[in-house]
């Protein structure tokens, strides 16, 4: 009879486990929340949110599409002033653009549009947000005029880059905002000053510590004064650059110790994009603006390495010529010998970081900022429009300025330039920036929009009413499905 | 519940039945059941007294003992003989000749969720016996079914301790998950290496889609089907297997010397534009070092395997001990596996069974350098791998640049990974039979899992571009917390000419994984009780983590039905609820099957013909899904990466945005399946052909959208469901079996599978995925996906020849003398992306095995080969060049070298131009055969291991991947990868053979 017992119990707690089993299984069971992902319906609720989505704004500006190879292959390599670099077999793509056989479905072009649009999304994510967000209004307007800054930054870098390009002023609602045509450039620029008008109206002249790097009035007037002057806007480029020289911004006294880490943000600066190497956080810490120019095997890859033709540039004595070149087997104010070991005969020195920094793990150079704008290339850029608009005393002035700040005290070299002729002006202006702002990705750009491209880079197969910009990226012109048109000249 | 309770009550009584019709008058049978072919006596037969579930077992010399009635009637059953009845009539001993089925028609095959008889089953599923496994001496189980089952490719990896992929009928899904499910002892996982082949009793794989049906929403990829040892009731048997054994690199390839290299170098200078001067002065260097020579070796390996099984009437058990220690063929690499299983089987009642199986597994490894293959391939000869002062050779000091510029030594000497993994798992279960026909099982299953990469990287300087400026600690932990429940209720019953039997059940599982890395610098090491986060500098710390969790409830049913033994038909259906896609439309998912067959033999017309002693036509239908896609993929998240942390003022502070598209809501890919068999057996079942032809389609597969850049988007695709995947072929499988006269027994096995693979109706239309490679393939893709086509293929440009001189390449622009020159597909006269055409397919369309056995004797020999053709290869080793990597010796041989030097191969100056670019050059024909394994053993008399108290010893040389034959010029045409992916050789460990000793002892 206990048996019976048993087996009974055994049988109903079997089926009982069962029943109890399929009835505790409710719909909850299924309903998991995505794991360590935030959905992008709980962002932009809060100040916080707003502080971030800017944040990111910036951070994005040292992503590899905005500083290293492919920045310098649409910004520097079609350039007199800059070769390849490394050995001569390591990424021979970088010769398509040197040489200017490059079409339109080279990797680089779609990598430097996607890195400009990318910036462009991220400001855009906070000029259509952040105005919903309950907040402190001065904050808010500042936050908004930093996304402008920063929009109108990398329009700028892609219209001199491709001309005719899309633009995108609002994050896509639907896939029926996906497909925008290319505007004409002239409404591009006329988006950058308004972009840049707006943000200058608001931007403080400085921020404390803790903001330290952020876009400023100086920043949003400069740049709008270089957009200036690549349209010949002259009286809207000395009115900025007038305007950002009543700041309190001043050359850097030493011109080679101005490129260093110590005194990054300097009097001098403009506007930086921030790079840190931060311990602890090697995917923050990501910019490879200096690894890839470092001296090769050394301190990086050696690429975007400073001609022969910019070496023999500098005027006899120029203390820039050594500040702007690492010579192999020279040694470095800071102590480094560049080995005589190495693939070429210069690196880029204004990008150079101690050997000493290296942390391994961890991008060589990742601390080093990149200098977008200085205050010598206001003062340049003042003198031009001032030479422009017939104006040689103020063009003397404010290029002496620079001329005297490299000369560091030595009254032998480089001798005030005096002549009021304004075509040997306008030279000596344009040499003047050619070595001033060497390695800084100005060149290249800088000479087409002097109407010189052909006389300059023509020997290396630069040719008008084709070269003034790249192709637009192929990819992006098949996916459009045919309604962004390729540039003139480019198949 | 009233009605519950009713229905317990019911349960109940009938419980009490069937007790009571085990009470009758005993007596005790004894016999011996023996095999009517040799006549040797037969271990684990299993006897039981008809109409009951009382039963024994024949011990290892095939005597048994039972306590039955006197006039019971004795059911005598052995898998791969015919059973027999014995009525007792009184009788106390009963011996028993058991006849050989001839195989095949009585075997017996694991399905879903039951067995089946083979000649019953209406799909496709491949069964390979635990000894066919344990015979490879492989350390892997799933390494050993290479070549074994029509239709399901391998590739086996080298690297100690690493899975092989596994893909059944070809490949249906491109983001989706691509291995098979896998469920041991219906506990369901994603990977077996942990098992110990020795374990394993049997696998089946389904193949067809009406028998994955049953397993619905993860089983589009096949399942694996693994029944692990049981004991047996007998005293207790102990078996001993243990191996040892040596790997030996095979087919390696010749490099160039540092002569050569040094020629190849200077030349590919001479060719730049403007030319570079030469880099070497003198080219007379020798041979150099020979980096393979230097860094790989003959590797041991052992494994060791102790079981030990028996029972009683009421209970049995199973325990084993499984040990695997083997070398890597690369320096310092080791991997080290401990496992132990336990399993135990209580008849509590008559009616009630119950038991758990539980494994633990431990493995060790310390780990390979990452790239130490393609380090090893590119190094420079002209470096020495010690300078004279005991310094390391340094590249630099050469002047090679970024392609070459790594002393592998020293990349080996200082890398310390080691990768440790923990698992227990199991299930307990519980089985109830009532009312005669009815089954009720409740199982259990649970797979914990920790794993844990420990990497440290000492503060150290080879050279300047080999140095650690500080140490480095990097710890990975990975979790794996994994639940299942299962209940099923069988109805099995037989009347007249009908048979019945029926399935329902019901499952809830849970998977929980969870990832964790931290790291610190400056950790000193002194002993491995130094390696610890907490000892580095705290401002260096850093730790990140991420899981992911998922759950399932699912309902299933699944009716058997035969006729006469010649109409059959199977149908299920299973209703899957997934977590991952709560929120949406598609969170339930039916997926139902349906199966027919026609055993023709038994047909009253077939009685008389001689041709067939078997003859079948079996076609099904079913449907499965892919869960494995891509997790929380309808969610758009916000972005906060460390790659949005803003620096100002030289400090970080958090960024975080949205930088990607609202997604489209992604649910699972949905695959229906057909597939039509026809079996076969002639001369008394003695030839076996079976055929099988299918065709599945993955419905709705995931496939990329591309997005615009101009989105600032930063993915430059998004993914929906919005692709369908083919794959349609043939599965031939042949057998032939036979004892000779003279006393040999043999059985040769051949099968083939052919595969055809393609997209089909891409909803987004003609834009193509392109994938394969990138850093591996000198930055370009190597691969597109596209409608019409098969899944990555391997696209570039077709080379048409090399130029001879400077000015026949005038007309390109960027080309010159000896380089490749490529096909201008559109007629621009400029050479570029638009100019790529199909290279090869990855995709093998033919794989194939031969397996044979044959025992005369006391030897035995088995005898395996295996092979795949119609595939390509990509030699990215080859192509991937970023400056002065080592070149192959037969390029050198045959590199152009001045006009009318070569058509086919480019000059030396590989790097430049586009002539690393993806082309017909590096794409090779992958296919090869290989004798997978041979095995002679020896069993010694019994009159001899009897002496030494041993039931039986054999001792045997195995020898596996000894010839292996391809024409491709990499180290091994086994390459794998990603759908999108595959077929892409860099960084592939090289082939090896291993030749082993072992002995099997049974006590």
């Amino acid at each position: 009879m206990k048996k019976y017992i048993n087996i009974q119990s055994y049988c109903a707690a079997a089926a009982f486990t069962a029943v109890l089993f399929m009835a505790s299984c409710k719909k909850d069971f299924l309903n998991v929340p995505p794991q360590a992902q935030q959905p992008s319906v709980t962002f932009w609720k809060t100040p916080e949110d707003a502080l971030k989505g800017v944040n990111a704004i910036y951070a994005n500006l040292r992503s590899w599409d905005n500083v290293a190879f492919n920045a310098i292959a649409i910004e520097s390599t079609g350039s007199d002033e800059a070769d390849k670099g490394s050995t001569p077999t390591d990424a021979t793509f970088f010769n398509l653009f040197d040489q200017f056989t490059v079409t339109s479905t080279q990797g680089s072009l779609q990598g430097f549009w996607t890195g400009q649009y990318q910036n462009i999304n991220l400001a855009n994510q906070v000029l259509d947000n952040v105005p919903n967000i309950s907040m402190d209004a001065g904050l808010k307007a500042r936050y908004l005029a930093e996304a402008k800054f920063i929009r109108a930054y990398s329009y700028f870098r892609l219209v001199r880059a491709y001309g005719n390009v899309v633009l995108r002023l609002n994050v896509p609602k639907d896939n029926s905002e996906y497909n925008l045509p290319q505007s004409d450039k002239a409404a591009v620029y006329a988006q950058i000053e308004k972009d840049l008008t707006e943000a200058a109206s608001v931007l403080p002249p400085s921020y404390g510590a803790a903001d330290l790097g952020r876009a400023t009035k100086g920043a949003a007037v400069g740049l709008h004064a270089k957009v200036a002057l690549y349209q010949k806007k002259w009286n809207d480029v000395l009115t900025y650059t007038n305007q950002v020289m009543g700041m309190g911004y001043d050359l850097f006294p030493d011109f080679e110790k101005g490129f260093r880490t110590q005194n990054e943000n300097s009097i001098e600066s403009v506007f930086e994009i921030q790079a840190e190497l931060i311990p602890g956080n090697a995917d923050a810490s990501n910019s490879q603006y200096s690894q890839v120019q470092g001296v090769a095997g050394v301190m990086g890859w050696g690429f975007n390495t400073p001609s022969a033709v910019l070496a023999s540039a500098f005027e006899t004595g120029d203390p820039r010529r050594d500040a702007t070149i690492l010579f192999k087997g020279e040694t470095t104010p800071q102590g480094d010998l560049v080995p005589i070991s190495v693939p070429n005969d210069y690196y880029n020195q204004k990008s150079y970081v101690p050997f000493s920094t290296r942390v391994s793990g961890f991008n060589e150079g990742a601390q080093q900022n990149i200098r977008v704008l200085r205050f010598a290339d206001i003062l340049l850029m003042n003198a031009e429009a001032a030479n422009e608009l017939d104006n040689p005393t103020q063009a003397l002035s404010s290029l002496n300025r620079v001329r005297a700040r490299a000369r560091g005290g030595n009254a032998s070299i480089l001798p005030n330039v005096t002549t009021t002729i304004k075509a040997e002006l306008r030279s000596a202006i344009y040499q003047e920036r050619r070595v001033e702002l060497a390695m800084e990705n100005d060149r290249y750009f800088d000479v087409i929009r002097q109407g010189r491209g052909a006389e300059v880079f023509g020997p290396k197969g630069w040719k008008a009413n084709k070269n003034e910009v790249w192709p637009i990226p192929q990819t992006e012109i098949d996916l459009s499905g045919g309604l962004l048109k390729q540039n003139p000249g480019y198949n | 519940m009233k009605r519950i309770f009713t229905r317990i009550s019911v349960l109940a009584a009938f419980c009490l039945l069937t007790i009571n019709v085990a009470i009758a008058q005993n007596i005790t049978v004894k016999g011996k059941v023996i095999d009517g072919g040799d006549k040797t006596s037969l271990p684990g037969v299993t006897i039981l007294i008809k109409g009951t579930q009382n039963g024994t077992q024949t011990d290892a010399n095939g005597n048994y003992s039972i306590s039955a009635p006197a006039n019971a009637t004795l059911v005598f059953n052995f898998i791969g003989y015919t059973g027999q009845e014995q009525a007792v009539n009184n009788r106390t001993t009963i011996d028993v000749v058991l006849a050989s089925s001839t195989q095949q028609l009585e075997q017996v095959v694991v399905v879903g969720y039951g067995t089946q008889r083979k000649i019953d089953v209406t799909g496709a599923v491949g069964a390979v016996k635990g000894e066919d496994i344990s015979k490879q001496a492989s350390v892997n189980p799933i390494g050993a079914l290479q070549g074994k089952v029509a239709g399901v490719s391998i590739t086996n990896v080298g690297t100690p301790g690493g899975s092989p992929q596994i893909t059944i009928r070809g490949t249906g899904t491109i983001y989706g998950k691509t291995g098979p499910l896998y469920v041991v002892d219906g506990v369901w996982y994603d990977d077996i290496n942990f098992l110990n082949p020795a374990d394993i009793a049997n696998i089946s794989i389904l193949k067809d889609a009406s028998s994955q049906s049953i397993f619905g929403i993860r089983a589009a990829n096949g399942v694996v089907l693994v029944t692990t040892v049981k004991g047996k009731r007998g005293d207790a048997v102990i078996n001993y297997n243990g191996t040892v054994g040596v790997q030996k690199v095979t087919n390696l390839v010749e490099m160039a010397n540092a002569s050569e290299y040094a020629t190849a170098v200077n030349e590919a200078y001479s060719l730049l534009v403007p030319p570079a001067a030469p880099l070497f002065a003198n080219t007379n260097l020798g041979e150099g070092t020979d980096w393979y020579d230097q860094a790989l070796r003959n590797a041991f390996v052992t494994n060791h395997q102790l079981s030990i099984s028996g029972g009683t009437e009421k209970s049995t058990y199973n325990f084993s001990l499984g040990y695997l220690n083997q070398d890597g063929i690369v320096e310092n690499n080791n991997y080290k596996r401990y496992t132990a299983r336990l399993s135990n089987d209580f008849q509590v009642f008559q009616p009630l069974k119950i038991g758990y199986n539980v494994t633990g597994a431990y493995s060790k490894s310390k780990d390979a350098p990452t790239s130490i293959f393609r380090a090893l391939y590119s190094a420079s000869p002209v470096v020495p791998v010690f300078n004279a002062d005991g310094s390391y050779g340094d590249p630099n000091a050469f002047n090679l640049g970024n392609g070459s510029n790594v002393n592998p030594q020293a990349t080996l000497d200082f890398f310390n990974q080691n990768t440790s993994k923990y698992k227990i798992t199991g299930n307990v279960y519980a089985e109830l039979k009532f009312l005669q026909n009815f089954t009720f099982k409740t199982s259990i299953g649970g797979d914990f899992g920790q794993e844990e990469v420990r990497g440290y990287v000492p503060k150290y300087k080879a050279s300047n571009t080999q140095q650690s400026t500080n140490s480095k600690l990097d710890i990975d932990r990975i979790e794996n917390r994994n639940w299942i429940i299962e209940n099923t209720l069988t109805y099995d019953k037989k009347w007249n000419d009908h048979s019945l039997t029926v399935l329902a059940g019901q499952t809830a599982q849970r998977n929980k994984m969870y990832t964790i890395n931290a790291e610190a610098m400056n950790v000193p090491y002194s002993s491995e009780g130094d390696l610890y986060l907490a000892l580095g500098d705290a401002a260096s710390r850093s730790l990140i983590d991420k899981g992911e969790l998922s759950t399932f409830t699912s309902y299933f049913a699944r009716v058997n039905y035969g006729f006469k033994n010649k109409y059959l038909l199977n149908a299920s259906i299973r209703r899957d609820g997934a977590s991952q896609f709560f929120g949406s439309d598609n969170v339930w998912g039916n997926f139902p099957s349906i199966g027919a067959g026609w055993v023709i033999t038994n047909e009253e017309f077939m009685k008389d013909q001689k041709i067939f002693s078997n003859l079948k036509l079996r076609g099904s239908w079913g449907k499965v899904g892919n869960a494995g896609v891509p997790f929380n993929p309808s969610t758009q998240t916000v972005d906060q990466s460390a790659a949005l942390i803003a620096i100002f003022g030289g400090i970080p502070y958090t960024g975080a945005s949205i930088r990607s598209l609202v997604p489209p809501q992604l649910f699972w890919e949905r695959s229906a399946g057909t597939d039509v068999g026809l079996e076969m057996g002639f001369l008394n079942n003695r030839l076996n052909v079976e055929v099988d032809y299918y065709s599945r389609k993955t419905e709705q597969a995931i496939f990329d959208i591309p997005v615009l850049g101009s989105l600032g988007t930063v993915n430059s695709s998004i993914i929906a469901n919005q692709a369908d995947i083919q794959n349609r072929g043939f599965e031939f499988l042949a057998t032939w079996s036979d004892k000779t006269e003279g006393g040999l027994t043999y059985s040769i096995s051949g099968n083939v599978g052919i595969n055809n693979n393609k997209v089909l109706n891409v909803t987004s239309g003609a834009n193509p995925i392109y994938k394969g490679g990138a850093g591996l393939t000198s930055g370009y893709l190597s691969t597109r996906t596209v409608n019409n086509r098969p899944i990555g293929e391997f696209f570039g440009y077709q080379v048409e020849g090399v130029f001879q001189t400077d000015a026949e390449a005038a007309a390109w622009p960027g080309f010159k003398k000896g380089d490749f020159k490529f096909a201008d597909i559109n007629g621009d006269g400029v050479i570029d992306l638009r100019d790529r055409v199909v290279l090869g397919n990855p995709n093998p369309k033919f794989t194939y095995g031969l397996n044979t056995n044959f025992a005369y004797k006391n030897f035995d020999l088995t005898l395996d080969i295996q092979g795949v053709a119609d595939v390509d290869v990509f030699n990215a080793n080859l192509s991937n060049r970023f400056g002065n990597e080592n070149y192959t010796k037969d390029f050198f041989d045959n590199r152009w070298r001045g006009a009318g030097t070569s058509n086919t191969y480019a000059s030396a100056n590989l790097a430049g131009g586009l002539n690393n670019a993806p082309n017909s050059f590096y794409v090779e024909k992958g296919d090869y055969i290989r004798l997978r394994n041979i095995q002679l053993g020896y069993t010694l008399p019994q009159a001899v291991s009897s002496k030494w108290k041993m039931q039986k010893l054999r001792v045997f040389l195995n020898a596996q991947n000894a010839v292996n034959l391809f024409g491709y010029k990499g180290f091994s045409p086994e390459v794998g990868g990603t759908p999108t992916n595959a077929g892409i050789d860099t960084n592939v460990y090289p082939l090896f053979a291993t030749y082993n000793f072992g002995v099997n002892v049974t006590f």
